[in-house]
């Protein structure tokens, strides 16, 4: 790729930003302004953005920043919305951001609410697993078998990472779709494809956290990486919460889950029975994604 | 890279100033630094030549950056593009991926690139120091055109009627297409190079006599005395020395030759002599004779395989013993076999066998001719390079003699000490070395390899290639485009490690402290 086309004018992340090193989150807000343009007004409820966004007078990102209390996300963008369009500013794409407490646990009525009235405006989930901001609590996120502080050594993390694509599949949005930081490609152009559409758009970003999985900070775009080789992120996207499709696929064979579990301190100590459990678990909702896909029509 | 923002354009509701104040830079203990590292392709390179660099610049069809590139130690791609064996290839990384670069088919594209392209005008005369260069072959051309690029008068001179030494009069039309070399040559000429031909130093002109006229001299005249076998019959008509054939042929002149034809030795010099014997009009058969093995053969096998593939016979462990003769003409060699083991070559007279033939070409090597040497009165300081000072070599041997030399003879007129040089100890960046996973991702992202644009499957081993994969992945904005390439910006950097991590090319290390 040539350094020109790598550029872009409309990168709005500042540096001096207050995340931690290596952090996915940064990352992923890095490309998503990289795709979307200068022209987005951003809601941002309780997160690890929250922070690194930046102490006021100090702000990490050239946009306009509206915080929100943590279960109002998804109303607090359908007010922005609809009060940009009472001023005539049908242009300006606004996006949410949230956490996955934000997403999966505590602002999922008010999610599920502006998905179900098809809100204009694109949702952005970054997930890091984990309650991580205020110090690393198991949310629904938050894979099987992970340590977290709350669920410590000999616990861990019990039953499914819920699954909230298949959520916001069954909202029937316009638009919904998964990114992940190590195919930066991939997420713009998921991010670009969403921006050209109306209603409702969700993209679910997979966003590791080096503090808080326990992993060097160095790693973050290698097991960014291994989660869509290994299977257990997929890269995929779904329009009209009908019509599956994969936009990224893993070359070859899937790589045994364990490459991926092996490098982070949250699976350590992590029983052969768990991890073939959760390899179980990974192996049957490819399958299952692998059904919707091949059994849905591509729409036009 | 960080946005320019004026104040009126901060209108927000969270803050209206830049976070870059915050210099993040001081979080770090760990601070990535480039550090590039030799790459196999240069290690092998008998010219040093900076491979992945011009790679990189052929990649984006920036052609003059190539060119520019590649003339710091190769300035005439063009011909080692068809000459050079290509050592390069033999450590190409890509190897254990698939294939090997073509390293050689990127040369020619380059030097027929500026070969199309090149103004052709006299370089400015800005240093005084006139340079007499002797020999016009790949060392004399090298020094001569690096001396000229400085601005330093050089003559030639040439006892052939034609320039180019090796590349004119040894190596066959078919591997080295005339037009390139005379392009070459004019290009040389019309940059203000001096070229004396049919002028043999020594004989012509006493050498002592350049000393006296020029500041310098440069003397390459190559190894071109024939070493002989000893054996009976050699001195007869119709036994050829190789160089003396090839160079009748090159030159377009007539060669007598009576079918069949047989060339003894096994190096390039015998390959060659066969193949251009092949090519000759009423010469159906000819054989190659080699004395040891053919895994032994100092020639390259791609020639040897071409040999075969044309139709030349090849005959290894096979000692010639005498060629009947009647002084006229020859009739036939009497061969012994012969092998190598530990001692050495072991002669076998029981397992002699004869060989009729009409013409004999006798390849076994050529020596230096140190006479041009005696007529010399003690000058203070000889710049001697190329085949003349390392015996029969290569090519690439032979410009970089000519390039060292430049710098040696620039040194001297300045006044300064000559250039120490030291050849490379680092150890090439290995396969398993490079972060692939990180190089064929991004490629799967953009555009699929095209596999009909060589360059753009060379991995760039161990030197920063400007793929941007740092400064894409940075979290922190810590990496700067500046001028096309990439710079880390240590205010910002917390360290993290991605870009270590990432860089598929290993161009990057990450030391202790800030
Ligand atoms: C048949 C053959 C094929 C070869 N093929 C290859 C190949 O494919 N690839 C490769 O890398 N190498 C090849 N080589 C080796 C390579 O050609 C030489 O190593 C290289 O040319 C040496 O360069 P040079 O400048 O030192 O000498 P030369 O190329 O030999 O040039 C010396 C020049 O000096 C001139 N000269 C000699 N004495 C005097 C004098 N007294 N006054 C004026 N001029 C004089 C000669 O006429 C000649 O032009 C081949 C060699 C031979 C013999
Ligand atoms: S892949 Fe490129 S840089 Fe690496 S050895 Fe081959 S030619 Fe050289
Ligand atoms: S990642 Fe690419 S641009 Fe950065 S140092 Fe490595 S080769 Fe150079």
């Amino acid at each position: 790729m040539r350094i020109e086309e790598m550029k872009r004018e409309s990168e709005m992340l500042y540096a001096g930003h207050n995340a931690c090193p290596g952090c996915g989150a940064a990352l992923s807000v890095r490309f998503l302004t990289r795709a979307l343009g200068s022209n987005i007004a951003l809601v941002l409820t309780a997160s690890c953005w929250s922070i690194i966004a930046g102490m006021p007078p100090l702000t990490a990102l050239k946009c306009p920043i509206l915080h929100c209390p943590f279960p109002s996300a998804g109303s607090v963008g359908s007010g922005v919305r609809r009060g940009l369009d009472a001023k005539g500013k049908h242009d300006t794409t606004v996006v949410v951001l949230a956490g996955d407490g934000g997403t999966f646990d505590i602002g999922l009525q008010a999610l599920s609410g502006a998905a179900q009235r098809n809100e204009d405006y694109i949702f952005v989930c970054y997930d890091n697993e984990a309650y991580m901001n205020t110090g690393m609590q198991t949310s629904s996120a938050t894979p099987f078998g992970a340590r977290t502080n709350t669920a410590p050594y000999p616990l861990f993390k019990e039953g499914q990472k819920k699954d909230i694509m298949q959520i916001m599949a069954a909202h029937s949005i316009p638009y919904a779709a998964t990114a992940t930081v190590a195919f930066p490609e991939d997420l713009e152009n998921k991010l670009k494809k969403a921006q050209e559409i109306k209603g409702f758009r969700f993209i679910h970003i997979l966003s590791p956290c080096p503090p808080g999985w326990g992993t060097e900070s160095g790693d973050t775009i290698h097991l960014s990486r291994l989660a869509v080789s290994t299977g257990f992120f997929p890269l995929y996207e779904i329009i009209n919460g009908v019509s599956w499709k994969m936009t990224c696929m893993p070359e070859g064979k899937r790589v045994p889950l364990k490459e991926y579990l092996m490098g982070q301190r949250r699976f350590k100590q992590m029983e052969d029975i768990r991890i073939d459990a959760l390899q179980e678990e990974v192996d049957h909702d490819w399958e299952m994604l692998m059904e919707k896909i091949g059994s849905s029509q591509p729409l036009k | 890279m960080l946005p320019e923002v004026t104040k009126d354009e901060l209108l927000y509701s969270h803050g209206n100033e830049p976070s870059t104040v915050n210099k993040t830079g001081e979080w770090r203990f760990l601070t990535p630094k480039r550090s590039e590292k030799l790459s196999p392709c240069r290690h092998g390179c008998l010219l040093n030549g900076e491979i992945p660099v011009w790679m990189e610049a052929v990649k984006q069809e920036r052609w003059d950056e190539a060119w520019q590139t590649m003339s710091r130690y190769n300035p005439f791609p063009a011909l080692t593009g068809y000459t050079c064996f290509h050592p390069c290839t033999e450590e190409c990384n890509r190897g254990q991926l698939d294939q090997v670069i073509d390293i050689p088919a990127l040369e020619r594209t380059v030097g027929q690139w500026r070969l199309d392209n090149y103004r052709s005008e006299a370089r400015p005369q800005k240093n005084k120091g006139r340079v007499a260069v002797v020999g016009s072959g790949p060392a004399g051309m090298s020094c001569a055109y690096y001396l000229n690029e400085d601005g330093y008068a050089v003559t030639v001179f040439e006892r052939e009627k034609v320039a180019g030494g090796m590349f004119a009069l040894g190596i066959p039309e078919y591997r080295l297409p005339r037009r390139v070399l005379k392009r070459e040559l004019s290009l040389l000429e019309d940059r203000g190079i001096k070229f004396t031909t049919g002028c043999s130093i020594g004989s012509d002109i006493p050498l002592a006599e350049l000393y006296a006229d020029f500041d310098q001299v440069f003397l390459s005249t190559g190894a071109w005395k024939p070493r002989l076998s000893g054996i009976k019959g050699e001195e007869s008509r119709g036994v050829w020395n190789a160089l003396e054939f090839l160079s009748r042929i090159n030159k377009g002149e007539q060669v007598e030759v009576t079918d069949p034809v047989i060339v003894i030795g096994g190096g390039n010099a015998a390959v060659d002599s066969a193949r251009s014997a092949l090519r000759l009009k009423g010469v159906n058969h000819v054989s190659l004779i080699y004395r040891r093995s053919r895994a032994e053969m100092p020639a390259g096998q791609v020639e040897v395989e071409a040999a075969e593939h044309e139709g030349v016979e090849l005959i290894c462990n096979a000692l010639p013993r005498e060629i009947n003769t009647d002084g006229q003409s020859v009739s036939g060699i009497i061969f012994d076999h012969c092998k190598t083991n530990r001692e050495g070559l072991v002669v076998d007279r029981s397992r002699s066998f004869h060989k009729s033939c009409g013409t004999v070409i006798m390849a076994l090597g050529q020596e230096v001719d140190y006479s041009l040497f005696d007529t010399l009165e003690k000058p203070a300081v000889i710049f001697a390079g190329g085949d003349l000072i390392s015996g029969p070599a290569t090519v690439p041997e032979a410009i970089n003699a000519g390039r060292i030399a430049a710098m040696a003879i620039k040194a001297r007129i300045k006044g300064l000490p000559a250039p120490m040089l030291f050849k490379s100890e680092q150890i090439p960046v290995g396969f398993e070395e490079l972060n692939l996973e990180a190089k064929l991702n991004l490629q799967l992202q953009n555009k699929q390899e095209n596999p009909s644009d060589e360059a753009s499957r060379c991995l760039g081993c161990g030197t920063c290639n400007s793929c941007g994969i740092c400064y894409l992945f940075c979290p922190d904005m810590a990496v700067d485009p500046v001028d096309g390439r990439f710079e880390l910006n240590m205010d910002y950097c917390k360290g993290c490690g991605i870009c270590f991590k990432e860089c598929p090319s290993r161009a990057l290390v990450m030391e202790g402290g800030r």
